[in-house]
């Protein structure tokens, strides 16, 4: 039983009282009961009973989990049914490995830094011009591909190590995350901008790697740990300078700040250093609000309507919501409009949207509409994916809604 | 196992994708808000009334039983498939077809969620008052099979009160519509009330005409603090003796006030012995001349008597409320839910009746009760792992059973007999009474296809 063991009386504390199913996007828009938090939680019991033998139809369960963290905030009972699910994901990892289209096609790439850019030169190259050519294939997979950004060039290799500025207030390490480097590097440089424009210096090591997330949340414990090993060396050891370890993609923060320490819970040895680096990891807006943003700055001539997407791990993993908020509101003539459950998943949830498309794509059409009904020129968010799978969303439904990271936004509000 | 042939029949109906007879699937319809659990043949999600139909035809064909499942929150295990059969799913049904605020009537499916129905209605400025604490996860359908009821259902009545027609497939496959949209009484024999709570053992509901109201201009929550459950109940006897109808009038004791803390943070006293949480509703100018004179009746027992002052504390409050039941796996893994019901003046007694079961076995018991109506809901905690404990609240449940008959109560007020109460039922019940119960569903279902063993053994 082993990784279910641990987490065995939690399984046993859920009374089935059904809570989570107005949490559960997957449940509410299927009305499957083994896709909502409280199936879920019982075929995993039953896997921990011996009463049910892991098959294709239980890793179905498991593994079309948003991990959104919704249920958890929703249980009377303080159950994590997003924990259970990682939990079960470990578990079947230690049993028979990772389904196969998971291992070779995502996570592989996603743990390499050359495949990665590989992978993401697919979408603007020549794949992308062959997908172009096939009629409906726009979407593959309700991911909007043709519209899917690229960067020319890794943002890692477009700037130097260090940026430095004339007064130097802070010193800010930035861990750009595979996104913003390989996809939206705009978006990084917005961030790398707006940081310099209130005075801190950036240091950007180039030997940075994808923070292990997506690995950790199909259960590849040792990938995720190599690759967070890595990070946590780099920012304290190589670049110890470095006040703050800032990133504008709320995953990889509230992994870089909270799933390291479960990751290394059972190395007590390391687990210090990992605490060390935990509390330096800051998240853009939360770090911006806190140094303070120089209103006096910020310009802008139309006025300008903005809702706001909280992303899950913003949310429910870091419990970020003010200061974006605070930020958006800081800009002149912006009138802020919120839209109905602005902190429900976008429907992006990592690889969900690509193995169970039709479920996040009901998610997305929801959050879509929800958007419309704000009348808002721009959705801002903290998240490079919930970007993408907002603006393809968007796409879809032929509405104009621009979708920017809240960096993007202040950035823009600059003069220069 | 069903026959190749019925499982290729149900995906044509239905669909490849509403028909589960995987193993996986069929755990997951196996369970519902009790610790019981079974395993059905297979499970069918229909999305119209003549999928119901074609599906009541075919199993008649093959003789396969059918329970009729909403979310699966019951107490009572009336969704067990605890007999050879298919569990017909309603949870694809979620149409709201109509919203006449003119007439006060909604027409829903069955699978609609009773909360996703009262957002809809309050865009309009109406809602559905009965509001079983569940009401974020169960359906419409659930609500009817149950009777269920709710804080609200002290001032505003049961579920039974707010449901003006039904659609119903019976058992012969045939579609019957009883009453409609009329508030007067339709002729004949009144049908919907004989649906509404029988639990899924008399016909499959397909569409259901609610009654909404207007939501009041104005209300005002309170809550009343004190040193003990016993002094509780007295305001709760005062308050009716009174003659004085509060919206809600909530009972939880320092088990539950601790246990929903935990998790809401509303910020009710955890040393308190009990709370009461009072709401009036109205017109505006009534407002302060309800608190007061509640306040008046309250403060002379009650250590602390206060009036929420902001919609967000009042949300807290009702949120702690609601995760009641939800939240006492904290304490222990399991919990049996009893549903006893007294006449309102005999409440104080029965709280007494209930301290004293907790004393004699020896067994933990929270007390949350929708105390206006005289219906407590003793939350009996163990951990069902240990045999031995277990058996022990199974005598207990039974005293608290036979205390409520003891008081001119009944074992069930609106939680249902299902599977769990049946043993009971003859207690509360003269021979002949129970006879008549066989006879109203011989002549429903004379094969007895439509939740089999649930409510009455034929
Ligand atoms: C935390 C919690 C709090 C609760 N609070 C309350 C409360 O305050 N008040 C209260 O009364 N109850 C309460 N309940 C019990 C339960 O939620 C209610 O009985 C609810 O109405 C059940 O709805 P459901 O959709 O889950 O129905 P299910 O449990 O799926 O079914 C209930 C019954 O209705 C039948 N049924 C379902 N759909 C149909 C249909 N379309 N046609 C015919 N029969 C059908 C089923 O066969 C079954 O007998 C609570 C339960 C929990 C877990
Ligand atoms: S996870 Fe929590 S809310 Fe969901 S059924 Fe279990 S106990 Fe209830
Ligand atoms: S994490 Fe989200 S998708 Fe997964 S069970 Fe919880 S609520 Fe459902």
């Amino acid at each position: 039983m082993g990784v279910l063991a641990d987490v065995y009386e939690m399984l046993n504390t859920c009374n089935k009282c059904g809570g989570c199913h107005t949490a559960c996007k997957t449940y509410k828009l299927t009305g499957s009961e083994e896709m909502s938090t409280r199936g879920r939680i019982q075929l995993i019991k039953a896997v921990a009973d011996g009463k049910l033998e892991p098959n294709q139809e239980y890793e179905d369960a498991i593994m079309s989990c948003l991990l959104c963290g919704e249920c958890a905030v929703t249980c009377p009972n303080g159950v994590h049914g997003n924990e259970l699910v990682m939990a079960a994901r470990r578990d079947l990892k230690l049993r028979k490995g990772i389904k196969p289209f998971a291992k070779s096609f995502a996570l592989n790439t996603l743990a390499s830094p050359k495949r990665l850019g590989m992978g993401f030169s697919l979408f603007k190259g020549v794949g992308k011009s062959v997908l172009n050519k096939i009629d409906g294939l726009d979407y593959f997979r309700g991911i909007d591909i043709r519209n899917f950004p690229t960067a020319k060039k890794p943002f890692l290799e477009q700037v130097p190590e260090k940026i430095t500025v004339q007064h130097p207030k802070h010193k800010v390490g930035f861990y750009v995350g595979c996104f913003l480097n390989y996809s939206l590097d705009q978006t990084a440089h917005s961030v790398v901008k707006v940081l310099t424009k209130n005075d801190c210096e950036v240091i950007i090591p180039k030997d940075q790697v994808c923070c292990g997330l997506p690995q950790y949340a199909y259960g590849d414990f040792e990938t995720a740990k190599r690759n967070a090993r890595i990070t946590i060396d780099t920012f304290l050891d190589k670049y110890s300078d470095a006040e703050v370890v800032l990133t504008a993609c709320a995953s990889c923060a509230a992994m870089l700040r909270h799933d390291y320490l479960t990751l290394f819970a059972d190395e007590p040895s390391y687990l210090s250093k990992v605490k060390l680096f935990s509390e330096k990891v800051v998240e853009f807006s939360e770090y911006m609000a806190k140094i303070g943003v120089d209103q006096s700055k910020l310009h802008n001539s139309s006025p300008l309507t903005i809702t706001y997407h909280d992303p899950c791990h913003m949310v429910r993993g870091l419990k970020v919501t003010k200061q974006p908020r605070q930020l958006l509101q800081m800009i002149p003539r912006v009138e802020y409009k919120e839209m109905f459950e602005a902190n429900r998943c976008c429907g992006a949830a990592g690889l969900i949207q690509a193995f169970y498309h039709e479920v996040s794509t009901d998610i997305t059409v929801q959050k879509t509409q929800n958007i419309k009904d704000t009348n808002a020129d721009l959705v801002a968010t903290s998240c490079p994916a919930c970007m993408l799978r907002l603006q393809g969303g968007i796409n879809k439904a032929g509405q104009k809604q621009k979708v920017m990271h809240v960096a993007d936004v202040i950035a823009n509000a600059y003069e220069d | 196992m069903l026959s190749q042939t019925v499982v290729k029949r149900l995906k044509e109906i239905v669909g490849e994708k509403n028909v589960v007879t995987d193993k996986v699937g069929l755990l997951t319809y196996g369970y519902d808000g009790t610790l019981l659990s079974g395993e059905a043949l297979g499970v069918v999600s229909p999305q119209t009334t003549e999928q119901v139909v074609e599906i009541v035809k075919l199993m008649n064909e093959h003789n396969i039983k059918l329970v009729p499942r909403g979310a699966g929150t019951n107490e009572s295990g009336g969704t067990i498939p605890s007999e050879e059969s298919v569990v017909i799913s309603f949870t694809k049904m979620t149409k709201i077809h109509e919203i006449d605020t003119e007439n006060f009537v909604a027409v829903v499916e069955p699978g609609v969620i009773n909360f996703d129905l009262q957002v809809e209605l309050e865009k309009k400025k109406f809602y559905f008052p009965p509001d079983p604490s569940s009401f974020k996860a169960s359906t419409i359908g659930g609500n009817v099979g149950e009777c269920s009821g709710g804080p609200k259902c002290f001032k505003y009545g049961v579920t039974r009160d707010y449901i003006l027609g039904l659609e119903v497939v019976l058992p012969n496959g045939k579609v019957i519509q009883t009453g409609g949209r009329n508030f007067q009484s339709e002729p004949g024999y009144d049908l919907t009330r004989i649906i509404v709570g029988a639990e899924g053992t008399l016909g499959l509901v397909t569409k259901v005409f609610v009654r909404i109201i207007p939501i009041p201009r104005a209300k005002k929550t309170m809550l009343a603090i004190y040193d003990k459950v016993e002094d509780a109940s007295q305001t709760v006897a005062d308050i009716v003796a009174a003659g004085i109808i509060p919206t809600t009038l909530e009972l939880m004791d320092n088990l539950l006030i601790n246990t929903t803390e935990d998790f809401t943070h509303a910020g009710i006293p955890r040393d308190a012995g009990a709370v009461l949480i009072i709401e009036v509703d109205g017109y505006p100018e009534d407002m302060d001349g309800q608190v007061k004179t509640i306040g008046d009746i309250a403060k002379t027992i009650a250590k602390e008597f206060k009036v929420a002052q902001s919609a967000v504390e009042v949300d807290q409050i009702w949120t702690s409320r609601r995760s009641a039941f939800g939240s006492v796996a904290r304490v222990r893994p399991s919990y049996g839910v009893n549903d006893i019901t007294v006449p309102r003046s005999n409440f104080p007694k029965a709280i007494g009746g209930v301290l004293k079961v907790a004393k004699d076995f020896d067994v933990t018991i929270g007390v949350v009760a929708h105390a206006g109506d005289g219906n407590l809901h003793p939350l009996i905690l163990f951990d069902q792992r240990n045999k031995e404990e277990t058996e022990t609240v199974h005598a207990a449940e039974q005293a608290l059973c036979m205390m409520a008959l003891d008081l001119e109560g009944t074992i069930s007020g609106e939680h249902g007999i299902g599977l769990v109460k049946k043993k009971y039922l003859d207690k509360e019940f003269t021979p002949a009474a129970m006879e008549a119960f066989r006879k109203i569903k011989r002549s429903f279902d004379p094969t007895n296809r439509f939740n089999p063993g649930k409510v009455i053994d034929l």
